[in-house]
């Protein structure tokens, strides 16, 4: 005889009112929770709310008693101001070249790195050292140890084929800070790449390669499609902490000449702290913040979208 | 479609130790479905790796057809590889991953399609053929590789333990239909497993492996009914076969307490090869079972120790009662009652007997 197991009927779950489920045992749970929340509400929060009311407010540190209400008077003088132009231009420039000058860097010395050879260890140390330099002394070292036009290591090279009198930082401020940046964040991204290359499956490798695939394709058909998370990680991660760039600037350029190496955080740091333009400058932190937040919002959907979606 | 040559071939991964595959002599024929066989460590993967370009050749030669195929890279080898775990590309979908060998050799995109298609038919992944392969089961990843094999249409399909990562029922339904498959298709193929039942149900020939050196290349029935040593006695057949090194007496062999009598054919072997011991295998089905009731006298006694009952047929895991307790297997009738710690007393029925040289282990 053959039994046959009764479907068991559809179960509704039910929030009890009191006891495991409920509203107050939620909150039980939730409550050791709270400090940190609120520690992070003080320290994230009331300083942006402080921030706006200030952007709200006419108020020079060097004009005593010229603090007013003015409404969206800074947000205004902050959108026709030709220099916020400028200095947003210059931000999106320096952050993207940076970024991608170095992923691509630093996927190349990962592709180098990802074979065995004699002393890899040791390469690959000092190819990270770079990262490990406070980002102060590396910009002092690129500004007098590089590219200063009297000492500079580049001019000294470069003198024997009669091309020795530039004054870099001078004549190329943005770029010259952005190649201090690609120094020190490519092996960022070739660790991240090179930790891709390695967590590369051997057999597919293989696999292309008897399916008739040269060294190109393999690396175009194969590893680029492996690779694409790994390398927009590191673009969301290094623009995220390049887009904040203060210290090389300040070290290097002072923003200048002009603004024409300076960048957003620069620029708003000399409004508040050399022109005590509190107000307006509070109003362009808001708009940056603003900004940031619609960047980042698609940015990191997109690396958690690459990262849940084409794990197998 | 070729001939496929191992000539002397060797890979030798560090100078000086022993070599993981270590002149290894086959000749396959066009068609010929061959497998090579062995225990882990048995260079089987390193030999079948070295035919496909993936291992140096580090002395000897391989030929495809005739053609020598040392620093011949693997794209130009005109072969097709399933590996163990499928190797599919992650990022490309079933249709693509089945395309890519034909996209490499630039065959044209209507072209491409239509041999896909006909390949999905044959295995039955039409409905898949936009799926990525993380959407598919182990049993339809497997077929994918095996249509990526196909669609190229090469001159020899290597495959590297395909069935292993499928359940038992999936790899015993799987391995009868790549079997049929290639008798169709007509493509030379060699086949490495670690399992003797695929080894004895799939290949024309098969080829057995120990530490890099080939130990017999026949025919599944030959390899079973004359291994050429007591390595291939002992792998082949499961359970394995029962190996004795014994004193040899005036009309037999003496095993524990008892002499064994030996049909008159074989002792007279045994005298001819002038050995005073020798080494005795005995399948687990060339045994008579006689009780305690005397029916088996003359025959060497032993005890029960675990009763594999099957249905059709029983194994009693038994021990002999000299100082070694030397275990012994025996295949009897299915319900033969028989239990733990029953005293048994068991003949050799069959002529076709294994002797070995115990020196060498080689067949006498």
């Amino acid at each position: 005889m053959t039994v046959t197991a009764e479907r068991p009927a559809e179960v509704t779950p039910r929030r009890p009112d009191r006891g495991p489920g409920s509203r107050a045992d939620g909150w039980i749970r939730r409550a050791p929770l709270l400090p940190a929340l609120i520690f992070t509400i003080i320290i994230t929060q009331l300083p942006f709310l402080f921030t706006i009311y200030y952007s709200l407010q006419s108020w020079n540190l060097v004009r005593p008693g010229s603090r007013q209400f003015v409404g969206l008077d800074n947000y205004v003088k902050v959108f026709t101001d030709s220099q916020f132009r400028q200095v947003a231009l210059n931000t999106v420039l320096l952050t993207a070249g940076a970024v991608i000058f170095s992923m691509i860097l630093g996927l190349l010395f990962a592709l180098l790195l990802d074979r065995a050879f004699f002393g890899r260890g040791f390469i690959r140390t000092l190819l990270i050292t770079p990262f490990l330099i406070t980002p102060v002394a590396a910009a002092l070292l690129w500004k007098t140890v590089l590219f200063d036009p009297t000492y500079g290591l580049i001019n000294f090279v470069l003198s024997p084929f009669g091309a020795g009198q530039t004054d870099w930082i001078s004549t190329f401020p943005l770029t010259s800070v952005m190649i201090a940046l690609v120094w020190q964040w490519a092996p960022f991204m070739m660790l991240l790449t090179l930790a891709g290359l390695q967590s590369q499956p051997h057999d597919v490798l293989e696999a292309a390669r008897v399916d008739g695939a040269g060294t190109f394709a393999v690396f175009r058909e194969v590893t680029i499609p492996h690779l694409r998370r790994f390398i927009e990680l590191g673009l969301v991660l290094g623009a995220i902490y390049l887009v904040n760039t203060f210290d090389a600037i300040y070290m290097m350029t002072q923003g200048g000449p002009g603004t024409a190496s300076a960048n957003l955080p620069f620029y708003i740091y000399q409004r508040a702290f050399l022109g005590f333009d509190i107000g307006q400058s509070a109003a362009m932190g808001v708009v940056v913040v603003v900004a940031t937040i619609i960047v980042s919002t698609f940015a990191l959907r997109l690396i958690f979208r690459s990262f849940s979606g084409e794990e197998s | 479609m070729a001939e496929v040559e191992f000539d002397q071939a060797s890979r030798i991964y560090t100078p000086g130790a022993k070599p993981a595959v270590n002149r290894l002599d086959l000749i396959i024929d066009d068609g010929e479905f061959v497998v090579l066989v062995g225990p882990s460590g048995s260079g089987k993967s390193t030999a079948l790796r070295m035919l496909a370009g993936l291992e140096e050749i580090d002395a000897g030669q391989i030929r495809i057809g005739g053609k020598n195929m040392v620093g011949v890279a693997s794209r130009d080898r005109d072969i097709a590889m399933v590996f163990q775990n499928y190797a599919l590309y992650p990022n490309k979908t079933v249709g693509e991953n089945m395309a890519f060998p034909l996209k490499m050799r630039g065959v044209d995109k209507a072209v491409q399609q239509e041999k896909v298609k006909a390949a999905a038919d044959i295995l039955g992944l039409t409905d898949y053929l936009d799926r990525k392969p993380r959407a598919l089961s182990g049993g339809q990843r497997q077929r994918v590789a095996m249509g990526r094999a196909i669609v190229r249409e090469p001159q020899v399909f290597l495959m590297d333990e395909p069935l292993s990562n499928l359940d038992a029922k999936m790899r015993v339904s799987t391995r009868t239909e790549i079997a049929a498959m290639q008798r169709r298709l007509g493509v030379t193929t060699v086949y490495v497993t670690h399992d003797q039942v695929e080894a004895m149900t799939m290949g024309d020939r098969v080829a057995l492996l120990k530490d890099g050196a080939l130990q017999q290349f026949a025919t599944p029935a030959e390899l079973y009914d004359k291994p050429a040593n007591v390595f291939v006695a002992g792998f082949i057949g499961s359970p394995a076969m029962n190996l004795f090194t014994l004193p040899v007496g005036a009309e037999g062999v003496r095993i524990g307490s008892s002499d064994l009598a030996l049909p008159g054919s074989l002792h007279s072997r045994i005298s001819s090869a002038g050995q005073d011991t020798i080494t005795l295998g005995i399948r687990p089905e060339q045994w008579a079972v006689g009780g305690d009731n005397g029916d088996g006298a003359g025959g060497v006694k032993a005890q029960v120790d675990v009763v594999e009952e099957l249905g059709s047929d029983a194994f009693l895991y038994a021990h002999l009662d000299d100082e070694k307790q030397t275990p012994v297997v025996v295949r009897s009738a299915g319900r033969s009652g028989a239990r733990r710690g029953d005293q048994i007393a068991l003949t050799p029925t069959s002529e076709d007997l294994h002797l070995f040289s115990p020196e060498t282990g080689e067949r006498l």
